[in-house]
């Protein structure tokens, strides 16, 4: 029996397909890397442009559309006009059909990672106030405390409007007439704008952990509230360690460095939590939507570990320029966020999985390890290339030729990997008429969700080292 | 935003997070935030000499810039593509200068593609790239570490 679709479920798709064009375009920047005239129609600044904008998509339409989702199951009525909602989908996916237009035709005009005409900028932040409107119009009817993962979601969808406009302060000379100031503003913006969408994601991450398990505690424990105001303080302030060598205000570096290390207390939460976890012989991995939330915090403490050293300025001037901080986007949006969301598409799924979809996420996770791990060797070569010698760039780009060649080769595999999980995906969210979907406004008692859905996953030991 | 306040001011009753001094927690985060974007907007990134502002043409070749998506490739300060050399003292680096620069914008060298552009506008993006470099030096060759685990420049260099 087919579901009905909703704006969540039309998000989700939207999303999954986001996500498949992307990571094609990734394949194909990537291999321009090794091979220069690798698909000559489009060229790399074509190519990179539609990888990132698509998979940033994927980030988007599919935290929004969890949001759209949970939300009335979580407060217990229906969402506050499901007709915005829609509205909002459509003018996201007019816009979305717009900026790739534009990258084919060879207009650019804005900045790196948002280099579409910045007019279509415009559709995108007024879609983005219906989903604050519908947001809190819905949320404010909750009874009782509000969970972490709602003022994750609050805090995530109203900063994401504040930075997105923050990012297009460009546009006033003020800002241009100055390189240090319009540098230092842009990776202001963007910094905050990547820990707006990290809350979206966390928060939705959080959910499906406590939907998943039962656990309601989880979300309204102190260490919760404590780990959304650690995340919430370094979106607001630990934006600069993408910019020690511009040479801007000293507090304005200093600050960031102060803060990114505030970021250990979470690394040392998570070993002292996985050890606990593996006393337990609990990994959460009887389900593949448990098996994703496994990989994701495998993937954060990877990418957090990194995260931390390359905040450090004496490491930064080292890896700061190379491919180092691509393995640090990419094991954050890919590594991280992305398997938070498949787990969240999963879960909303909730069906049974084939084999090809299981064998994905191993080819996902096998293939992302070796991307990771080439970039970090690239980077690391050609930081030290970089900073201890005069070496021209070309000469520097041969010495790290290999770990292009197995970026470039992983990314094939990466590809296929996550072609396997969209193909899963979409049939589940198709086929599916499950409990949390059937009635789009209804909600579901977690006491209602069989124990073999469960995911037996570390919140519950969390609880215990809490108490 | 109605709905947001009455979030905050607890009338849907008592929150985890609603706690009074919580949300004083969070509002003091946020004015710090206000004020800290007020400073890195104004004072903090000020132009140490007139000679760092965009002049006209350096602004029109920033737009150019822009247009042709050069930030897929290239870098400032170490931020922006891999495929292509940093750009930040391109103007000034020994055996480059602003005519070899202007060469490899008309002509293109390599994998950088010949842009196409008029003898006005290769002189306006020179102009911006001349303007980069007078902004700092990049990348940073001195390992003056200090014991707090920044280095010398950082402080050197400050605005």
């Amino acid at each position: 029996m087919r579901s009905e679709l909703t704006p969540a479920k039309g998000f989700v798709i939207a999303g999954l397909l986001s996500l498949l064009c992307g990571a094609l375009f990734g394949v194909i920047g990537s291999w321009q890397h090794v091979l220069p005239n690798f698909v000559d129609a489009i060229p790399f600044v074509k190519s990179r442009p539609l990888h990132v904008s698509l998979v940033i998509a994927w980030i988007f339409l599919t935290a929004v559309g969890g949001v759209y989702h949970y939300l009335p199951k979580i407060v217990g009525v229906p969402l506050h006009s499901t007709r915005l909602a829609w509205l909002h989908l459509a003018v996201f996916i007019g816009t979305g059909f717009a900026v790739i237009a534009s990258y084919f035709l060879g207009r650019f005009g804005g900045r790196e990672y948002w280099e579409f005409p910045p007019a279509l900028g415009i559709p995108i932040a007024l879609s983005w106030s219906l989903l604050i409107y519908n947001f809190f119009r819905t949320a404010n009817k909750h009874k009782g405390p509000w969970p972490a993962y709602l003022w994750m979601w609050a805090t995530g969808v109203v900063f994401f409007l504040i930075t997105y406009a923050e990012a297009n302060l460009y546009l006033f000379p003020h800002f241009t007439s100055n390189m240090v100031r319009e540098l230092t503003v842009q990776w202001k913006a963007y910094g905050a704008l990547t820990g707006s969408w990290n809350l979206l994601v966390y928060g939705t991450a959080m959910v499906v952990m406590e939907r998943s398990t039962g656990n309601t505690a989880i979300a309204r424990s102190k260490l919760a509230y404590l780990l959304f105001g650690l995340g919430f303080t370094n979106l607001l302030f630990g934006w600069a360690h993408h910019i020690y060598p511009v040479p801007s205000a000293l507090w304005i570096r200093i600050l960031a460095y102060a803060i990114s290390m505030t970021e250990w207390i979470i690394l040392a939460r998570m070993i002292h939590q996985w050890r606990a976890t593996m006393e337990d012989g609990k990994n959460g991995s009887s389900t593949l939507f448990g098996r994703f939330l496994f990989a994701s915090e495998v993937w954060v403490f990877l990418n957090l570990g990194v995260a931390l050293l390359i905040s450090i300025p004496a490491i930064n001037l080292f890896a700061h320029g190379t491919h180092v901080i691509v393995a640090h986007a990419m094991g954050s949006t890919i590594g991280i966020n992305t398997t938070i969301l498949f787990a969240s598409v999963f879960f909303i799924g909730e069906r049974a999985h084939s084999g090809p979809t299981r064998a994905g996420f191993w080819i996902f996770n096998g293939s992302l390890l070796a991307f990771w791990l080439c970039l970090l060797g690239a980077g690391m070569v050609k930081g030290w290339f970089t900073v201890m010698t005069d070496l021209p760039f070309q000469k520097i780009t041969e010495k790290i030729w290999p770990f292009i060649a197995g970026f470039a080769v992983s990314g094939i595999g990466l590809f296929t990997g996550l072609s396997l999980l969209v193909w899963g995906a979409l049939k589940v969210l198709l086929a599916s008429n499950n409990k949390e979907e059937g009635d789009a406004h209804g909600t579901v008692e977690l006491d209602a969700i069989p124990v073999e859905n469960r995911c037996p996953s570390m919140p519950e030991k969390v609880m215990q080292h809490q108490r | 935003m109605v709905a947001f306040n009455k979030v905050l001011d607890g009338s849907n009753g008592p929150s985890g997070f609603g706690v009074h001094r919580h949300r004083v927690v969070y509002f003091v985060l946020v004015g710090l935030f206000i004020l800290q974007s007020g400073l890195t907007y104004t004072v903090s990134t000020e132009a140490a000499s007139p000679a760092v502002e965009l002049n006209d043409a350096a602004q029109r070749g920033e737009a150019l810039y822009r247009e042709f998506n050069c930030t897929a490739c290239h870098q400032f300060y170490g931020l922006g593509g891999h495929m292509g050399p940093d750009l930040t003292n391109v103007t000034v680096a020994a055996g480059k200068g602003p005519d070899f620069a202007r060469a490899v914008i008309f002509h293109g060298s390599g994998l950088m593609p010949n842009l196409a552009v008029s003898k006005e506008q290769a002189d306006d993006l020179v102009a911006f790239l001349e303007a980069v470099a007078a902004t700092g030096t990049y990348p940073i060759r001195s390992l003056d570490l200090t014991p707090w685990g920044t280095y010398e420049q950082m402080h050197s260099d400050a605005k």
